[in-house]
């Protein structure tokens, strides 16, 4: 959807991020750059250090080392008006009323108090919150709260939208409202960056992501460029019950029988071979299945990778210190 | 208007409602009337046992019958001229056994302070503090009634009294009115400043407060704070205010105007002036309130923004109040000694200054001293806010530079060294 962006053209412009909580470092110079006018996943497993990424990339905390410069060059602070914000950690005043919540958020980022109630009632409706629109926030469900602070987040029709772990405690229906509602923003303009760990959220909104583990940043593209990091997976039936050896010769090294199917992965290059070998062994086919392997496990991939090679490090060092 | 202040009243029309409209506020305003009352319920009693030791307390005269209408003649005419009313008096006839002052002082029934025997030329006197005020009352009466003896019958003496009330204030009555600015302007930093304490920890609580500083500068949080508060402040006196009014004017159209001028004395207290006016005193003491509460709540933001629970709040909220009354006792000792050092280090010192210069303006008649006076705590206000901002964002978000430095610089040195040991 989104092609090659100039250099002018991302809202977001994070390089080196990197803080420290005491000895421990969080964030491992990350760097982000998302494209104006597309939708931005950040994922990563729970505390990979996306959050305090998203704080630095908004200038709500001080990187240590590294800038982030928003929509067009400018420090955050500067364009915090531009700006919409849903932190993972959900906050409204429990003694307010939906609607005055909303326009208190809207206020907050310069939108007049009246304005902010007609828009808060309008989405509140869209969203089929039109009964609570003035019940207090704390005679309200997780659910309904969590949509009111993703309004009040966008009310004031931000061109930049940071949302940091949205769909966390919706159901499913709302979840469904929610990527309506970042489509729609999408579609008005507005660039969103979003956190998750819910791979299907990302696969079905996305344009780019970047996967962070262990507080680096460990991949950047499109989702199909994630998925093409793992091989695609073959399903064979062969229509002949034969010798499975005989099978097997003419299948890729590490084909695996599981009931009457094989299950192996191929290379791109390696489908038209593969089809010839099957079609002249003789075997035929019964059923024959190539797919690329989903977001979520060129994620689990991706953080298994990280997580052994961290593993490596620590074994490589435990023998040092026993040996010295 | 700037996004700096739009946002700051944003924070602070919030702030206000949320405070205003609940029905814990009326409490909250209504408790002066608790204070008062409690006040009342403490000086009726304290009156009461005042009342009930001073009727049981007594001196005692052991007289001959000759000398007992002179000494009682006496004791009118001298208790009259006494600033503080001399214990009520015991006349008693001597009867020919000797009578034992001693014995009497220890008499059931009542404190018996001295006893006055023997001739009233060479009178003996038992009492029971030495050189106390009873005894020396007593050698006083005696000696009084022996120089009227001699003097034999003399013309009354009708003297003249005019009043001083156009002379203008006396200075113990300009000290007492900025004692009074000291405690009125301390007593409402007390109700209201302190407030702020707790200001954050509903933000910190729910978690708004990371949407607050995303969304703004955490100045305009912090004085958006500040401000609801003295708005709620503002609305506080305000009641107050009409309450009195109120209250007087009723009082002015029921209370006989005869009846007032008879008072006299507490007409003639309301007459007196501060130094540099009523009109300026209320304005600049008005302002120094203002002055006082910015100042203070905003170090008290600043402490409780530090704080990571209700327990914490609590715990920091002895030390605040000691620091307040710290203020008040430096505050009081500058307005009983204008001029003085420690009266011109109460004018300095930020935290005090508000309360001192108020006590100033009743003592001393310059008036631009104010405003260089309101200029320096507004400096102050600044800076305090601007600290607190750094510690909150250094001790709560985890934000800022601050004690990095010094890590850096010292794994800097740590390389250096481990650099020049390699070399050698």
């Amino acid at each position: 959807m989104i092609g090659d962006p100039g250099l002018s053209d991302f809202s977001v412009e994070a390089n080196g991020l990197t803080k420290y909580f005491g000895d421990y470092k969080a964030v491992d110079h990350v760097s982000l750059k998302v494209p104006t006018g597309s939708i931005y996943g950040v994922l990563g497993p729970n505390g990979a250090g996306k959050t305090t990424s998203l704080r630095m990339t908004l200038g709500i905390i001080d990187p240590d080392e590294g800038v982030s410069r928003l929509l067009g060059g400018h420090r955050p602070q500067s364009v915090r008006n531009r700006i919409g914000y849903l932190p993972e950690e959900r906050g409204l005043y429990p003694g307010m009323k939906a609607r005055e919540a909303i326009a208190f958020m809207g206020a907050l980022r310069g939108l007049d108090w009246s304005e902010g109630r007609r828009r808060a009632a309008g989405f509140m409706t869209e969203l089929g919150l039109e009964r609570v629109i003035d019940e207090k926030i704390r005679k309200m469900s997780k659910g309904m709260a969590q949509m009111i602070q993703l309004i009040g987040s966008i009310v004031h029709a931000p061109d930049l939208i940071v949302l940091d772990e949205p769909f966390s405690g919706l159901d499913p229906v709302n979840q469904e409202r929610l990527e309506m509602l970042v489509r729609r923003e999408r579609d008005r303009g507005a660039t969103i960056l979003f956190s998750t760990h819910v791979m299907a959220h990302a696969e079905r909104l996305c344009d780019r992501i970047a996967i962070i583990a262990r507080s680096a940043r460990r991949f950047e593209g499109t989702v199909d460029e994630a998925r093409a990091l793992l091989p695609m997976q073959v399903r064979y039936t062969p229509r002949t019950a034969g010798d499975p050896a005989a099978i097997a010769a003419n299948l890729p090294a590490g084909a695996e029988l599981r009931g009457d199917a094989w299950h192996f992965a191929i290379q791109d290059g390696d489908v038209e071979p593969l089809l010839a070998r099957i079609t002249a062994s003789g075997h035929g086919v019964t059923g024959l299945s190539i797919s690329r392997p989903a977001l979520h496990d060129a994620f689990v991939h991706i953080v298994r990778q990280v997580d052994a090679g961290f593993d490596a490090d620590a074994t490589g060092d435990a023998v040092e210190e026993a040996s010295a | 208007m700037t996004p700096f202040i739009r946002s700051m009243f944003v924070v602070a029309r919030r702030d206000f409602l949320a405070i205003v409209a609940t029905p814990t506020f009326l409490l909250f305003l209504l408790a002066p009337l608790f204070m008062v009352g409690m006040g009342l319920a403490g000086g009726m009693g304290a009156s009461q046992l005042a009342d009930s030791a001073r009727g049981a307390g007594r001196i005692v005269v052991v007289a001959d019958a000759a000398d007992v209408e002179a000494l009682r003649s006496a004791d009118t005419r001298l208790r009259a001229a006494m600033s503080r009313e001399p214990a009520m008096l015991d006349i008693r006839v001597a009867s020919p056994a000797a009578a034992d002052p001693v014995k009497i002082a220890h008499e059931k029934g009542s404190d018996t302070y001295a006893v006055m025997i023997g001739p009233l030329a060479a009178p003996y006197i038992v009492e029971r503090e030495t050189d106390s005020s009873s005894g020396r009352y007593l050698a006083l009466l005696a000696s009084d009634v022996q120089r009227a003896r001699a003097a034999g019958p003399l013309a009354p003496t009708t003297p003249r009294f005019e009043s001083l009330s156009n002379g203008g204030t006396s200075i113990a009555v300009q000290q007492s009115i900025g004692f009074g600015a000291v405690f009125v302007i301390f007593l409402l930093t007390l109700l209201l400043a302190g407030q702020t304490v707790s200001s954050l920890a509903e933000e910190k609580g729910n978690k708004v407060i990371e949407i607050l500083a995303a969304a703004v500068p955490l100045e305009s949080v912090f004085l958006g704070k500040l401000l609801g508060m003295l708005g709620v402040a503002m609305l506080f006196i305000a009641f107050w205010v009409i309450i009195a009014m109120g209250g007087g004017l009723v009082a002015a159209t029921q209370v006989d105007p005869a009846a007032l001028a008879a008072a006299g004395k507490p007409a003639a207290t309301l007459a007196a002036m501060p130094a540099t006016g009523w009109p300026f005193f209320l304005g600049i003491g008005f302002a120094y309130f203002i002055l006082s509460f910015l100042l203070l709540g905003a170090a008290f933001l600043g402490v409780g923004a530090q704080a990571a629970s209700v327990r914490e709040i609590q715990m920091l909220s002895l030390p605040i109040t000691i620091f307040q009354v710290g203020m008040f006792s430096l505050s009081a000792g500058a307005a009983s000694a204008p001029g003085s050092s420690l009266a011109r280090f109460a004018e300095i010192f930020p935290f005090s200054s508000p309360l001192a210069m108020a006590a100033r303006a009743a003592t001393d008649e310059a008036r631009a001293v104010h405003l260089l006076a309101l200029g320096w705590q507004a400096i102050w206000v600044a800076l305090v806010i601007w600290v607190s901002v750094r510690l909150f964002r250094s001790g709560v978000l985890s934000s800022g530079s601050g004690w990095k430095f010094w890590r850096r610089g010292a794994a800097a040195a740590a390389m250096a060294t481990a650099a020049t040991a390699d070399r050698h």
